[in-house]
């Protein structure tokens, strides 16, 4: 069973502009979409997020019904003084929605972030485990 | 320009590729958007050996700043050789061993007695004081 069908990546999500109507000018915001990986194994799916640069304090993930959501602010802004050179990196915020069929067990997520990666343990709910059905 | 630090560019086949895609177009159209996707998430952790580096500077130095999430400390290596700032990194994912490495050329007048490292959230930071400037010199001329 392909792990696509069941958390679909949105394809669109990298630098779309959000409308940001927090004072009189909207402003447009880019964001990111960081590497990811995704693995299952029968109990759970792991979420591999690499966020480097970013902090505890920095990052956002919520659960819903149907999506999983992670926003990441960079801990790191450029010193007065310092003068870029050559950049490779953006420093606009990362961010990633991956969509599920309601079969994370959403209470139960763990997630951990260290040395800028982020390990997500996403249960699947009870009903999508295999099950072992006496045959009488 | 009248810069002291001059470098030259990094090693161009090791550049992210994805990233400065995606940083030259900005008008691309959506075939490429999607097709840009489909690849940062089926490919992303296949072309990772190349890691994104900024260079810095301000009046007292030189910064080389390089994204290497998850990596041991103890796995990286920061070598200064023949005028190069070599970064080294390795990873274990899963079985196999990923390496990635990056050169930087020294900008010029850079202390490389001195060159400090730390290590931060997944980001080195390479720090590369600069030599002091030569104080100019004063010439009295006394005129007769």
């Amino acid at each position: 069973m392909s792990l696509f069908n069941q958390i679909v990546p949105t394809l669109t999500r990298s630098f779309t502009r959000r409308d940001q109507s927090n004072g009189t000018v909207p402003q447009a915001e880019y964001t990111l979409k960081p590497a990811y990986e995704l693995k299952e194994n029968t109990d759970a799916w792991t979420l591999v997020v690499q966020l480097p640069g970013v902090a505890r304090e920095g990052l956002e993930f919520t659960a819903e019904d149907n999506q999983v959501t992670l926003r990441a602010q960079r801990a790191w802004k450029r010193p007065d003084g310092w003068t870029a050179l050559h950049r490779e990196s953006v420093d606009a915020p990362y961010e990633l929605v991956l969509e599920h069929e309601q079969n994370v067990d959403v209470e139960k997520i763990q997630a951990e972030l260290k040395e800028g990666v982020l390990r997500v343990t996403l249960p699947k709910s009870e009903a999508l485990k295999p099950r072992k059905i006496a045959v009488n | 320009m009248n810069r002291i630090i001059r470098y030259s560019q990094p090693i161009n086949g090791s550049l992210f590729p994805l990233f400065s895609a995606r940083r030259a177009c900005a008008g691309y159209d959506a075939a490429d958007r999607v097709l840009e996707s489909a690849f940062a998430d089926f490919g992303a952790f296949a072309s990772e050996p190349r890691f994104p580096v900024d260079l810095y500077e301000d009046k007292e130095n030189a910064y080389v700043r390089a994204a290497l999430p998850g990596v041991a400390r103890d796995d990286i290596n920061v070598e200064i050789a023949n005028g190069q700032l070599s970064l080294s990194a390795s990873r274990k994912n899963g079985e196999e061993t990923v390496k990635f490495s990056r050169s930087v050329a020294l900008p010029e007048g850079a202390q490389a007695d001195k060159v400090n490292a730390t290590y931060e959230n997944g980001m080195l930071t390479v720090t590369l004081p600069k030599q002091p400037e030569v104080q100019p010199r004063k010439i009295n001329l006394s005129v007769n």
